[in-house]
């Protein structure tokens, strides 16, 4: 096979999914996400499953707390494999599940739009976005990535369905949905806006006009048959449409319930914390890179013939848009949009998710792109393209250790944790002031309880409600909001039985000096001091209405789980029917046609 | 495809428009990560007094000295090292420890080439936020406004020997452990010698002294109940930061518990609590408070002034005032504290203050000042 020819075909799915395995196999097998801001979170959060997996609620963060805030599947499967492989590298395996899924998603979505050529290109650009390499190594964003990942994979059953009325087609897309939502809520819920809406609008066209003229002559843009033909047409669209979206609306409300119920009790009404991915890029160079340059990487050159190429087609034209609007979401506050279409949410939401979901719906289009250029210039595209990948995952590796948001250095928390396990010390509560992410893996694996907590929208108590900040052990980045915070907790010391402070940052020093608090212990070097005050009473369980009720343990533990084995049943027992290409065959002339 | 790349483009540069016409409105994040700058050109000049102390704030806020050092005039003659350690702070005080958070200016004087702005300076702080006011001299140089800056005096003191005389104690327990609180020794013998309930501008306040009437040093916690009419505790707090936890004996000291939020007039009855427990403690670093006099600052609040005077030969880093406030008949009516964010260096005085509320400012016929101190490594 020559070059040329090599370049015309379509890269297997299982090369691309090898080819993420070899990218990011290594990467989560060193444990490179161990330092990233989530991950101590998503372990910590696995870590109550794999010994309560009926009781989500937690009393180890905020004097107790319901883990049904948060959406289960993925800490599940890390509870699961954690009885193998332990809790870290149980969260490796998730992460690389979800990594290994995502260009399989993203190729079959990517079909929805271009050819098996263009839409494997996509796929295996997909591995190395940078904005994935930045939510799984930096943010350590596993939910959003795995739910994104399971949507993807969705979405061309839901194609299916509204357009060929297959029913195996609607059976697999309502499972990977539900699945997709018990991994990640607020993916599905903004998914539907800009992955739903451009696939159902395609699908309108392409009832409408089977075969759009204008794109016929486009090699790339995919084209339905004539005898293609959309079962009832517009309207058979919409009520396949309506009928999907009212299953999977219905089977979201109960796998969640527990989630719905905890939000209806305690609606978010905390102080909104601000985040620098809300910010104004232009105003500010370092947020700029670290939300906008990174995860775009080499894909910035690309948005150009990306914008040409969806404008160009009329079938890319509902992609295009989707893109776009998620583009513009992913700049946070750069413009006003969002804020004006999300009101008070754009003050609880985080924006990077949404640059991840405007490169994943660049990427077929990308693959339009990709297929021009490797026709035209053959190996020097190829070459050109490949650096381009690799330095954009490059940059993006290369910035967890250069960007200034990066967790203070991993410190040695395991003489907190021992200290905290001896001599009766896990009867009081204890917060530490500096640690960051590291609060999670002392809550892990401590036996004591914490009135901090590195979630926010689980919290409760006014101390932490009304200010405005995040944690505590960060209290000092959000200024004057998270002192007051800071300050309020230890006033109230004695009410929560509040007796040890582990502080990994003397900039607390002062506060602690002067509310009454006395080092007791230096740890790691001075590293780490512990902190005690004297007139503290041992910690008492603080009643909350937020506790969720046993049978709501019950449904929390067994229904998002049991979609995620529901999908991949449908997946082995009714696998997608290989479409037959018809061969290409060269016109003959035929001299005596058959008459029947 | 022209139209829709049209459409696609526009609006994208009108959002972006909009957005840096509005970047007012938007929250700024984190105040830890506020290092970046803006894109070139998107900076306004300092054709304006006002701009120019809002664009050397900025600068600080981010600490990107370079900048704001060079939007000082040439006659300012203060080097580059000296004017961020007066933004910076240095041996470990308070300033060392602070964040610039925001600022409210407002014009004093101007003209066509001189002009005064005083800017209302909000600091976060670990022991909570604190107001600066400074005023800005700006000349007009080459068409843009630079700040004046001043070059401040350093107090010089002469090489000497400090001889240390001070009183210590120390606590020896049997095990070695249990240093701090010696759990198996009777509590020293404190008590409550004042107390009295007032609404404040945030809630109420219950304040008054506590006295170490012991022959050793005390840790000291003073915690109040709110109770209604109906014997339900309202709310409890105690004194925070605003008593000397550590008395020596016979040492007096003002405490100040707030209640945010609540009238007494809904208040039947207040439990007071105080604990206290056996601790080590020394009588260094010796801090005289000298020059008291109650007096306005420059935004016309009634502040009790004074000078702190470092008598030991080592430094504090971080110095705490806390003020009693008496009337006429000797009652507590007030208690204040305040943080001094310069370090006291040994030998060296610096200036203090503290906010007296305007209701009782009248009332006020003496007061009594302690100093509570931070020192690095000390803790």
């Amino acid at each position: 096979m020559s070059t040329a020819e090599s370049y015309s075909r379509p890269i297997p799915l299982f090369a691309i999914v090898l080819v993420a395995l070899a990218v990011h196999g290594p990467l989560l097998f060193m444990q490179l996400p161990a330092g990233s801001f989530d991950t101590n979170f998503h372990i910590f959060f696995a870590s109550h499953y794999a010994s309560h997996w009926f009781d989500p609620w937690n009393v180890k963060w905020f004097a107790g707390f319901s883990q049904t805030t948060y959406p289960p599947l993925t800490h599940q499967w890390i509870a699961l494999l954690s009885n193998v492989v332990g809790l870290k590298m149980g969260y490796m395996l998730v992460q690389l599940i979800a990594v290994m899924l995502l260009p399989v998603g993203v190729f079959r979505f990517a079909k929805i739009w271009v050819n098996e050529r263009a839409a494997s290109y996509a796929a295996l650009a997909s591995v190395f976005l940078g904005a994935l390499a930045f939510l799984v190594y930096q943010a350590g964003q596993l939910a959003t990535v795995t739910s994104t990942a399971l949507y993807l994979n969705a979405l061309p059953y839901l194609y299916e369905w509204i357009t060929t009325a297959s029913g195996r087609s609607f059976l697999k897309g309502v499972a990977v949905s539900w699945t997709a939502a018990a991994a990640h809520h607020v993916t599905l819920i903004f998914g539907v806006l800009f992955f739903a809406l451009p696939v159902l609008w395609v699908a309108i066209l392409d009832a409408r006009e089977p075969v759009v003229e204008a794109d016929a002559h486009d090699p790339d843009v995919r084209v339905r048959d004539e005898g293609e033909r959309v079962p009832g047409a517009v309207r058979g669209v919409l009520l396949r449409t309506g009928a999907f979206a009212l299953i999977v609306g219905l089977g979201i409300g109960l796998v969640l319930a527990p989630y719905w119920l905890s939000i209806l009790r305690h609606p978010v009404r905390q102080m909104p914390i601000p985040h620098d991915s809300r910010s104004n890029f232009l105003l500010n160079s370092t947020t700029a890179i670290n939300y906008f340059v990174i995860p775009y990487g080499a894909l910035l050159l690309g948005i150009p013939f990306i914008l040409v190429r969806g404008a160009r087609a009329r079938r890319l034209r509902p992609l295009l848009f989707g893109f776009w609007l998620a583009f513009i979401f992913g700049l946070g506050g750069t413009t006003p949009l969002p804020r004006w279409l999300l009101g008070r949410a754009f003050e609880i939401l985080t924006f990077e998710r949404f640059t991840f979901w405007a490169t994943l719906l660049a990427m077929p289009l990308l693959g339009a792109v990709a297929v021009s250029l490797l026709d035209r210039f053959a190996s020097k595209a190829a070459a050109a393209m490949a650096l381009a990948a690799v330095a954009t995952v490059g940059a993006a590796l290369w910035w967890l250790n250069a960007n200034p948001y990066r967790p203070t250095a991993i410190v040695d928390v395991n003489p907190v944790i021992a200290f905290l396990n001896r001599d009766g010390h896990d009867s009081y509560r204890y917060i530490t002031l500096g640690l960051g992410s590291e609060l999670a893996q002392v809550s892990t694996y401590t036996n004591a309880t914490s009135v901090d907590g590195d979630y926010n929208s689980a919290r409760l108590l006014p101390e932490m409600t009304n200010y405005g900040s995040a944690q505590l052990t960060n209290a000092k980045f959000y200024g004057s909001a998270g002192m007051a915070s800071l300050r309020a907790m230890l006033e109230h010391a004695s009410r929560y039985g509040l007796k040890f402070v582990f502080v990994h940052d003397s900039y607390y020093e002062p506060l602690l000096t002067f509310a009454g608090w006395r080092k007791i212990e230096t740890f790691d070097n001075g590293e780490i001091t512990a902190w005690s005050k004297d007139d503290v009473p041992p910690a008492h369980t603080i009643s909350s209405d937020a506790m969720p009720a046993p049978w709501e343990g019950v449904l929390w533990g067994t229904l998002p789980m049991g979609v995620s084995f529901l999908a991949i049943f449908l997946e082995l027992w009714l696998p997608e029917r290989r479409r037959v290409v018809a061969p290409v065959g060269v016109p003959v002339h035929v001299r005596q046609p058959y008459v029947a | 495809m022209k139209t829709i790349l049209t459409i696609i483009v526009v609006a994208t540069v009108v959002l972006v428009a909009v957005g840096l016409l509005g970047a007012g409105q938007t929250k700024s994040g984190t105040i830890g990560f506020a290092n970046g700058s803006a894109l070139p050109g998107l900076t306004p000049k300092a054709d304006t007094p006002e701009q120019a102390v809002t664009n050397l704030l900025n600068d600080v806020q981010k600490r990107r000295w370079d900048a704001a050092y060079g939007a000082l005039s040439k006659t300012s003659g203060v080097d580059e090292e000296t004017f961020r350690e007066e933004w910076q702070g240095s041996n470990g005080s308070l300033r060392t420890f602070s964040n610039l958070e925001g600022s409210e200016l407002r014009p004093v004087h101007a003209t066509n080439d001189d002009a005064q702005i005083r800017a209302r300076l909000r600091w976060t702080t670990p022991v909570g936020p604190i107001e600066d006011v400074r005023d800005f001299r700006l000349i007009r140089e080459g068409g843009l406004w630079k700040v004046v800056w001043p070059k401040q005096q350093v107090a010089n003191v002469p090489a000497q020997v400090v001889p240390v005389t001070y009183l210590r104690w120390d606590l020896v327990s049997g095990d070695g452990k249990d240093e701090w609180g010696a759990r198996n020794i009777d509590p020293p013998h404190v008590r409550i010698v004042s107390m009295n309930a007032v609404n404040s501008a945030e809630g109420s306040a219950v304040m008054g002294e506590v006295v170490n009437e012991d022959t050793v040093p005390a840790f000291v916690n003073v915690g109040a109940t709110l109770v209604d009419g109906g014997g339900n505790p309202i709310d409890d707090e105690n004194s925070f930061d605003k008593i000397d936890h550590v008395l020596l004996p016979k040492q007096i000291t003002p405490y100040r518990i707030d209640f945010p939020g609540i009238d007494l007039s809904k208040v039947k009855n207040v439990r007071m609590d105080i604990k206290a427990s056996l601790v080590p403690a020394s009588a260094d670093p010796v801090i005289g408070v000298m020059n008291q006099k109650i007096d306005a600052d420059v935004q016309g609040r009634s502040v009790l002034r004074g000078e702190l005077l470092n008598q030991s030969g080592q430094t504090v880093n971080i110095p705490h005032v806390i003020a009693s406030f008496y009337d006429n008949n000797g009652k507590v009516i007030w208690v204040s504290d305040g943080y001094v964010d310069r370090a006291l260096l040994p030998e060296t005085s610096e200036p203090f203050s503290v906010d007296i509320p305007r209701s009782l400012a009248g009332k006020v016929q003496s007061f009594h000042v302690v100093v509570n101190q931070y020192s690095l490594g000390k803790s």
